[in-house]
Order: C-alpha cells, then sequence, then structure tokens
C-alpha cells in the first residue's frame, strides 16, 4: 500500500494530465459518434452546438430555463430549474473544480495552446496583482447577465419592456465553446455574422470578437478565458459540497511560491495563504499541478472524501523536477 | 547521620555550607579563595568539618557551584551558580514565592527570574566588565581608604546631598572619585553616590527580564544596608534579604546534591 | 619596507587561523564521542581550507559569494567555482578590526580582514554580494576600493508583494547578464538545468540529512551537522554531495539500528541566530560540550542554505530564471526582511517537528537585525512557552567562561523542566 502510495505521489502529474484531458476531449467533442451521451446539465462546457457531442453544457438549458414569468418561477414550473441545479450539483459534487483542469473541452483547448506557445519558445504573460484582483469580478458579472437577461425576456422592466427574443441564450451568444468547438466536427457554421436583427448581429459580432480574443489570449496567456467564465463562477458557489478537495497545511507551508509558479491560473493564495485549509479559490480548475511543485512533504494534499488521494513530498518533487525537460 | 555539601567558588570567596536529611543548615564558612583555589577549597572544607565535628564519611554528596565548579574533582556534581542560587533563594523563603533572584558577586551581577514552579525561568548577567560588582566596591573602599564593611555607615550618615558617580566602569570611578574627593566632597556623599549608581545599573539589568515580587537579593554585597536601600529605591520595591546573604548558592548546591543523591539512590 | 610588513602580517594571521581551526576542530572530533565515519571527509577539508588555502586548482573562474542569497545555479551554468567567502576566524577579524568601525559585527570584519590581508585581487574573478543588511552593503564599496571586483546584488527589503519580486527577478537577470559578460560564456536552456539539476541533487541530500537529523534521541550532534553545511561554502558541489551522501548512508543505518549518540533525557535545541561559521563554533560547541544537543538550526550558515528549492514550469530561460530568484527571495528568513513573520512561521514548524526543548539565540555583537529582531522572536517564542536564551557574542574567546555557566544554567533550567514533565506525564497516567 505504502509502494503505492509513493508511485502515486511520484507521478508526473503534467503527463497524467495532458492524456486524460484528450481522453475526455474525444469524449466530450465525438461522444455522439461512439454513441456516448452523458447527459445533460454538466458543469462543463461540453457545447451542444457540436452536433455529436459527448453531453450537454448546463448554462445552454439554465439560460432557457429562466425564461419565465417570475410567477411562474416561482410556482411548480420552477422546479425543473431546482431539479436541473440538482442534477448539475450532483454532476459537479464528484470532481469539484477539477471538471475544469481535466474534462473541459475548452480548457483543454487553451493548455494546448500554451503548449504550443512553450514550443516556439515565446514569454507567457502574467496580471500584476490589482489587475487580477479586478478582472476576476467579470465572471460573476457575466453569470448575473446570463441570469437576468431571460428573465427580462419573460418578465418587462420598467419604461424599456420585454427584451425581444434575440436577446435569447445571450451568453452562447458570446461564448466561445458555440464558435470553436464545433470546428472540429468541421463545422464552421457558427462563425458567421447574423445579420437577422441588430442584437443578432451585435451579439454575433461580439462572438466572433470574442473568438479571436479567445484565440489570441490563450496563446500569451494560461488559460486566459477561464478566468472570466460565468461556468467557473458558478461551480464556486457549490464548491464546499465538492467531494475532491485542494487540502493545504499552512505550518508546513515556507512561502516558497514554487506553487504559485506552477499555476497556469496565477493564483497568489495557493503560497501566500497559510491559514485557510481548503484552499480552493474561486480561479482554481483543480489541475493539481501546484501539489505537484509543492517541496514541502504533506503541504498540499488532494482529498477525495476525506481521504488523501495524492499529496506534496520531497521526493516526488526532486523526481518532477529532475525530469524536466 | 547522611549530610550534604554545597561548595561554591567564587571569584572572591569560597562558600561551603552542610545540610542534614532535613535540609537544615548544620554548618557553614566563608573563606577567601586566594590564587590555589582547589587546595584552599579542601582546606576550608575539611576545617569546616574538624570545626562541626563531622566525619568525612558522612557527607555521602558534594555539589560544587560557581567560576571554580569545574576543577573540584571531589564533587559529585557539579551545578551552575544560576541554578543553585535560584533553588537556595526559593527554600530560604518560607513565607511566599520568590520570583526574582538578584545577586551581586565578586566579579559578576545576575538578575534570575523564577517560574510558578519555582525553576529558573530567565536570567541575565553583566556582561564582561566588572562594573558595579563586589570588586567596584572594594575599589571605592580602597580609594576612599575605608573598609568595605563601613560603607553601610557612610551611606547612613549622610548629611547634605550626595555626589553624583557617572561612571560604572571600575577604573574611571576610580579617577572620578579621586577628582571628587579633589573638590571637596564628603566621603558619605561619594558613597551614597556609589550606591545609587550600582542600583541603577542593577535596575537596568533586571528589567530585561521583568521584576516580581518577592525579590531576593543576595551576595556580599546585599549586606552592605546603604546599598540596599539604594536597590530598593532604584526598583521602588521591598528586598527580601536572607540572613547570611553570601551563603544561598551554596546553600542551592547542597540541596540540590541531597536531590541528587536521592535520585541515585532510587536508580541503584 | 611596507611590502615586506605586509608579508609578515600575513604570515602572521594565517598561521594564527590555522591554528585556531585546527584547534577548534579537534575539539569537535575529540571532545565527543562516536563521531561518524562519514564526517571524516568534512573535517579534512575545513583542515585543509586552512592550512592550504580556499581556492580551487583547476584553472576555472572564481567567484566569492557572500549571505544565501546569491543564486549559484547561474555561477555554475557559466562553469564558473562559487565559493561563499563569509568567515568565522578570530585571526582574521581582529585584522579587520584594524581598520574597521568597532561595532561592526565580527563576520564582517573577519571578512574584510580576509581581504585586506590576503591578496585575493586576482583570485577571485568577482565577488558578489547581495544587498542585504547595511554592513554588507558598505562592505561591497570598502572591497571594490581595494582593488576587488565586485558585483552588489540588489535585493529588496521587501519579498511580500509582487513588486519586490519582480525587482528581485529583474535583478538576477541582470545578473545573469553580467556573468555571461565577465566568463564569456552564455547561459543556456541546456546548462542552466544541468547546473539547477546539480544543486537540486545537493540539497536533496541536504534534506535527507535534514530529516535524519529528526530522530530523537539524535543520530548526530549539531556540530557536525553545521560542520557539513560550511564545508559547502568551499567545496565543489559534485563531491560535496557524495560525500554527504556516505555519511546520510551511515546515519540511515544508524536510524535502523536504533542507535543514538545522547540519550532520551539530553535537552534538543533549535539554534537561529548570526550564523556559526567554521571555525567560530564557540556557541555551539559550549551547548553540545555542556550536555545539550542541537538537533536543528535556522542560520544561513546550515539549514537556510540549502533546504528551499526552486521550481520551474516551462523548460525555457524565461520561466527558469525567475524560478530561480523567487526561491532565493520568496522563503528566506533573513532578518534583512520586512516584515520577516516566515522566520516566525519557521521557527515554530521546527520546533515541532524536530521535538525542541529549548531556543539558543545568538547575536554577534554589533548585528542590529539579528539583536533587533531578537526581541520579536522573544515575544513570540515566550507565547508558545518555549524557552529562549539569547546570547549576544563575538568571534574573540573572552567570554568563554561567562557564557559556559549561562549555557548551563540554561540547559539545567530545562532538564529540571523535563524531568517536572515526565513525572506530570506519568502522575496522569
Ligand atoms: S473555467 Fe475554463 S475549464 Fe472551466 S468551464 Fe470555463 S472554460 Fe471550461
Ligand atoms: S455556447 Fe457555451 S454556454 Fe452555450 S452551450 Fe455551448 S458551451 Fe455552453
Ligand atoms: S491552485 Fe493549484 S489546482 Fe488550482 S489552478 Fe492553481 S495550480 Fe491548479
Ligand atoms: S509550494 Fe508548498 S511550501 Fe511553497 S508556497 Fe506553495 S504550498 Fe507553500
Amino acid at each position: 500500500m505504502n509502494k503505492f502510495k509513493k508511485y502515486i505521489n511520484n507521478v508526473n502529474i503534467s503527463r497524467f494530465r495532458f492524456w486524460f484531458q484528450i481522453f475526455a476531449f474525444i469524449i466530450m467533442v465525438y461522444g455522439g459518434f461512439l454513441s456516448i451521451d452523458i447527459g445533460e446539465n454538466l458543469p462543463t462546457f461540453s457545447c451542444p452546438y457540436i452536433d455529436k457531442g459527448g453531453g450537454t453544457c448546463f448554462l445552454m438549458g439554465l439560460q432557457h430555463r429562466f425564461t419565465l414569468p417570475i410567477d411562474q418561477l416561482i410556482s411548480f414550473r420552477g422546479l425543473a430549474v431546482l431539479t436541473s441545479v440538482l442534477f448539475f450539483v450532483s454532476w459537479f459534487i464528484f470532481f469539484n473544480k477539477a471538471w475544469c483542469g481535466y474534462i473541459c473541452p475548452l480548457g483543454t483547448l487553451q493548455d494546448w495552446f500554451t503548449k504550443l506557445r512553450q514550443k516556439i519558445g515565446i514569454r507567457y504573460s502574467n496580471y500584476s496583482e490589482a489587475k487580477f484582483k479586478k478582472l476576476k469580478k467579470i465572471k460573476y458579472i457575466l453569470l448575473g447577465l446570463l441570469i437576468l437577461i431571460p428573465i427580462f425576456m419573460a418578465n418587462s422592466i420598467p419604461f424599456i419592456g420585454k427584451l425581444s427574443h434575440d436577446w435569447a441564450v445571450p451568453f452562447c451568444m458570446i461564448c466561445p465553446g458555440r464558435t470553436v468547438l464545433p470546428l472540429f466536427q468541421g463545422d464552421a457554421s457558427q462563425l458567421v455574422i447574423d445579420y437577422g436583427s441588430k442584437t443578432k448581429m451585435i451579439f454575433t459580432v461580439l462572438g466572433m470578437a470574442i473568438t479571436g480574443m479567445f484565440f489570441a489570449g490563450a496563446f500569451f496567456k494560461k488559460r486566459f478565458f477561464c478566468f472570466f467564465c460565468p461556468m467557473s463562477a458558478l461551480q464556486f458557489i457549490f464548491k464546499k459540497l465538492g467531494f475532491l478537495r485542494l487540502i493545504k497545511d499552512g505550518t508546513k507551508c515556507t512561502k516558497c511560491g514554487d506553487c504559485y509558479r506552477a499555476c497556469d491560473m496565477g493564483i497568489r493564495e495557493i503560497a501566500d495563504d497559510i491559514e485557510s485549509k481548503d484552499i480552493i479559490k474561486d480561479d482554481c480548475m483543480m489541475c493539481f499541478k501546484c501539489v505537484a511543485a509543492c517541496p514541502e512533504e504533506k503541504c498540499l494534499k488532494v482529498n477525495f472524501l476525506g481521504k488523501t488521494i495524492y499529496e506534496a513530498t520531497e521526493e516526488g518533487f526532486y523526481k518532477r523536477q529532475k525530469g524536466k525537460k | 547521620m547522611k549530610y550534604f555539601a554545597g561548595i561554591d567558588i567564587g571569584s572572591t570567596s569560597i562558600k561551603i555550607v552542610i545540610t542534614d536529611e532535613a535540609e537544615k543548615i548544620i554548618a557553614h564558612s566563608v573563606n577567601a579563595t586566594g590564587a590555589n583555589f582547589h587546595k584552599n577549597s579542601m582546606a576550608a572544607f575539611n576545617s569546616l568539618l574538624d570545626k562541626e565535628n563531622i566525619k568525612r564519611d558522612d557527607i555521602v554528596y558534594i555539589a560544587s557551584t560557581g567560576y571554580g565548579r569545574k576543577l573540584l574533582k571531589e564533587a559529585d556534581e557539579t551545578i551552575s551558580e544560576i541554578t543553585a542560587n535560584a533553588v537556595g533563594a526559593r527554600k530560604t523563603v518560607t513565607g511566599g514565592k520568590v520570583k526574582t533572584v538578584i545577586n551581586i558577586g565578586g566579579q559578576d551581577l545576575k538578575g534570575i527570574s523564577l517560574d510558578e514552579d519555582g525553576n529558573c525561568g530567565n536570567f541575565v548577567m553583566n556582561d564582561k566588565c566588572a562594573a558595579g560588582t563586589g570588586r567596584f566596591l572594594e575599589m571605592v573602599a580602597r580609594t576612599l581608604e575605608t573598609e568595605v564593611g563601613n560603607l553601610s555607615n557612610l551611606h547612613f550618615s549622610l548629611k547634605g546631598v550626595p555626589a553624583v558617580i557617572n561612571s560604572t566602569c571600575t577604573v574611571f570611578a576610580e579617577s572620578e572619585i579621586i577628582s571628587l574627593l579633589a573638590n571637596g566632597h564628603s566621603h558619605e556623599g561619594i558613597v551614597v553616590g556609589v550606591h545609587y549608581s550600582i542600583a541603577k545599573r542593577i535596575a537596568r539589568l533586571i528589567k530585561r527580564i521583568g521584576v516580581e515580587d518577592i525579590i531576593f537579593f543576595d551576595g556580599g554585597p546585599a549586606m552592605n544596608k546603604g546599598l540596599v536601600e539604594a536597590v530598593e529605591n532604584e526598583l521602588m520595591r521591598e528586598l527580601f534579604i536572607p540572613e547570611i546573604p553570601q551563603i544561598t548558592t551554596a546553600y542551592g548546591a547542597a540541596l540540590i546534591a541531597k536531590e541528587a543523591y536521592e535520585e541515585e539512590a532510587v536508580h541503584a | 619596507m611596507e611590502k615586506e610588513r605586509f608579508e609578515k602580517v600575513r604570515k602572521h594571521v594565517r598561521s594564527e587561523a590555522a591554528l585556531e581551526a585546527g584547534d577548534v576542530l579537534n575539539k569537535i572530533k575529540d571532545n565527543f564521542p562516536d563521531n561518524p565515519e562519514g564526517m571524516n571527509y568534512f573535517y579534512d577539508l575545513l583542515s585543509r581550507q586552512f592550512s592550504e588555502g580556499i581556492l580551487p586548482k583547476n584553472g576555472k573562474k572564481v567567484i566569492g559569494t557572500m549571505c544565501v542569497q546569491v543564486p549559484d545555479e547561474l555561477i555554475l551554468a557559466v562553469d564558473a567555482i562559487p565559493i561563499r567567502v563569509c568567515s568565522g576566524s578570530f585571526p582574521y577579524d581582529n585584522a579587520g578590526a584594524e581598520f574597521m568601525p568597532a561595532k561592526t559585527c565580527s563576520m564582517i570584519k573577519a571578512i574584510m580582514g580576509l581581504f585586506s590581508v590576503e591578496n585575493y585581487q586576482k583570485k577571485f574573478d568577482m565577488l558578489v554580494i547581495p544587498t542585504t543588511c547595511d554592513q554588507k552593503k558598505k562592505t561591497t564599496e570598502m572591497l571594490t576600493d581595494m582593488g576587488y571586483e565586485t558585483y552588489s546584488l540588489s535585493l529588496p527589503s521587501r519579498k511580500d508583494n509582487d513588486n519586490s519580486r519582480h525587482y528581485w527577478q529583474n535583478s538576477v537577470k541582470e545578473f545573469a547578464a553580467d556573468l555571461m559578460k565577465k566568463t564569456g560564456k552564455k547561459i543556456t536552456t541546456s546548462n542552466i538545468k544541468k547546473a539547477i539539476d546539480l544543486k537540486n541533487n545537493a540539497r536533496y541530500e541536504f534534506r535527507r540529512f535534514f530529516n535524519l537529523r529528526k530522530k530523537s534521541p539524535s543520530v548526530i550532534y549539531g556540530k557536525d551537522a553545521f560542520l557539513v553545511a560550511n564545508a559547502y561554502f568551499v567545496d565543489e558541489v559534485e563531491s560535496w554531495t557524495s560525500a554527504l551522501k556516505n555519511l546520510n548512508d551511515e546515519l540511515e543505518k544508524r536510524v535502523n539500528k536504533n542507535f543514538s549518540i545522547v540519550n532520551q533525557k539530553t535537552p534538543r535545541f533549535l539554534f537561529t541566530g548570526s550564523p556559526p561559521i567554521f571555525p567560530n563554533m564557540k556557541i555551539p560547541l559550549l551547548v553540545e560540550e555542556a550536555g545539550g544537543l542541537i538537533a536543528v538550526d535556522e542560520v544561513c550558515s546550515s539549514s537556510r542554505l540549502l533546504y528551499d528549492m526552486p521550481a520551474y514550469d516551462e523548460g525555457a530561460l524565461y520561466d527558469m530564471i525567475p524560478a530561480i530568484a523567487d526561491c532565493y527571495l520568496k522563503p528566506c528568513t533573513c532578518p534583512c526582511f520586512v516584515p520577516n513573520e516566515e522566520r516566525k512561521d519557521k521557527l515554530a514548524n521546527l520546533i515541532d517537528l524536530f521535538n525542541i526543548d529549548g531556543v539558543i539565540y545568538q547575536s554577534f555583537s554589533g548585528c542590529q537585525l539579528y539583536e533587533m529582531e531578537q526581541k520579536l522572536i522573544g515575544n513570540f517564542l515566550m507565547e508558545k512557552g518555549i524557552p529562549m536564551l539569547y546570547i549576544e557574542s563575538d568571534y574573540s574567546k573572552e567570554d568563554t567562561g561567562q557564557l559556559s555557566t549561562r549555557i548551563e544554567a540554561f540547559i539545567e533550567s530545562i532538564k529540571i523542566k523535563k524531568k517536572s514533565d515526565l513525572k506530570g506525564k506519568r502522575a496522569t497516567k
């Protein structure tokens, strides 16, 4: 048992993750061809705009469900919203935010861009501390809007009235999942500007612009889009329920910052916070690169239902650093 | 009968205390250290035994302490004077807990703070020089052409204002006193000035470890009532002065000897 | 004439220094039982350092360093030899005292004495001195004035924010560029990777050593542990690493056989403060001769030296050099940083890991940083109920008698405390 534990702790997590992500990507993007359908309400960008994807993104359904008049929303029809959230949570609960680190096809795609940049040998860029604090709020604003806009489609706002139908699934309209992921099935049909109405046009142009930014951003900044992702914000609300946990023992931490260096999301607290035990922050994608980069015995840990499945060790650290190309 | 001996070999005098099993002092002596302090300690020890009619074999355990402690091969145990002093002081005072010990030796100045259990918690010592120690008082007495034992009398017969002594360094203080004398200051005024300058130094040192009642003040200079008054005024607290201020440390060593003896007996 | 006098002084100081080193080494070897075989390498190395000098004879460029913050991976990468020149020698301290202000710390005086007495101008291609304390800073200028090629490595006073991190990363980058210019060698991904691995191997063995010291009762004395780390100052990394590996294997056997050099009752100390550098082993020796054991230390000449390891994420210079830089700044507990809460955390962690009964805090007289931080650390330890002995001292031996009394009293008080703790435990059982 001890040997097995040691083996796991010595694992090169980046390599494991690389293959796991490819596997998950295939299921999410090509699942339909293999007659796999994981289901609806997934806490990840398994986008239904992909013709034969392997599951459905929760955000799409969420935006639809909120297009109900308020009185219905609080009546029994609201139950539909509730059950869908329940489904979402039960999916989420197993992997917690590791959905982002290991499964989300859009996340994986960004990691591939990072790999490409590294191959070419171009430096990455980072946000300063102040910028980081400002920008990280955007995802909550997006989350708010993607719920409020559908509500205002069914309920009138004073002076403006109801929003037209062109406002449907507003986040999907600007989500790079819709434009980019279908490309992997050779489907570029989402990459068009819809001149049907002014609103539609603005949305699709915005969507195209964001797609462009998605590519350019992901190239220079690790996980550029994830930083703004409303799914990430939504997940964070439920993080306390997750079975999978990232745990830190602050008494063992030297604040060396090795973990922060490894963190693609640039989360400073992972190194500097020695108080919190449950160290998952809203931007974290639970990739566990930090655990692999920490040189202090048992300082960072991955727990599943309270049991440690992976932890920082001196030996693991040493082996991984030595094995670096 | 079983007896225990504590021998405190200091820089100026050798103090010996012999206790019985009830931890009562049954004999004690204070002798000059001299040049060969190993020989002198043993001589003092033997003559004390003779005087008190104690058989050497009845002394079952000897603990040595003080600067010369390690060179006394006859000792069964050596203990630092700080620990011995703390132990002795704690036992000497019966009506309460000693929290602070101030000790002035021939060449040093010590402050010890005791914790709740009476163990030595923290302590300070003067650095390298003899400022404010027994040696300093001797220099003063010599310069004023009197005896150390007379300083207290001079202190209390002062009429008028005391002199101010700025230097605590023995050498500089000496020349300062000489020039004070030349300027017509009275002996009494100078002695009071000296006592206060020592007291100030003690207060500064002792405050580093915190002062708490009961304050135990021992060592030869504690016999000097003038100095005691000065220290009490500087600390603004009362001091506890033991009956024979020189032998507390030796007494502590004897107590430790007893403890060590009993412990060995348990293990044997 | 002047030259002749100078020669005479040099000869005199050198022989005094060799005498002192030999004397201390004998004490270290002869006054203690059960020295591990594996220590012989280190004893020999340090004795040679004083009889033959510290300079390697293989024609490589030599870069002298001070303090722990100089990233020697960079020096190794350009195929030069880093030598830490912080000195613990009293004769050199004396030599330095001739022209240094009286209240200068002994280490600085010894360094200045060393470089004024020895004509090292041609022997060291560069002396790299981080801007840690004020005395080190001015040392740089004084050495320049004496004709040495110096490099002042700009270290920020804070380490807890992005600005200082980037400032330091840039400092290190500039230093790398300067090194390349000086040596005519380029730093590449492959040679820096090699240098990192080389030093990480050393660090790995050092951590093994560190972990072996956790065993209680201990398998090795603190005086030996200090020497091991001190030897790293002047040794070549590879040979040092393999010598330590041997020692570790031997100690591992001791652990497995349940062999220890002291017993259960021996008080275990944590040593912190100004760095003991061979041959200035005054305080550690006094502690261990009086029956204490220095189980672990938190000083820049030992545990701080090789503990922290850098982690780079991308194998490219733009990531590797900042990663090295970070590792010398962020976890460093040098009192030149403010705030330095990490030092308290570190001490607390060591006290836990090593089963510590008390802390010995040494300040060199004249080192304001350690002297002042003593108060903060003292308060912190008091709150935790860990006794601390504060000792202010220098390289001279004058105060040995006084110090031994204080140290013995401290050890006695801890023994008494340990005994009553044990009794208490027995009573509750
Ligand atoms: S945060 Fe990133 S990985 Fe997570 S759902 Fe959003 S895009 Fe995917
Ligand atoms: S467009 Fe984006 S939000 Fe909408 S369903 Fe696809 S992945 Fe989800
Ligand atoms: S904090 Fe750790 S698990 Fe979370 S994103 Fe950063 S490296 Fe990954
Ligand atoms: S890598 Fe580990 S020790 Fe270093 S800052 Fe992160 S958690 Fe702390």
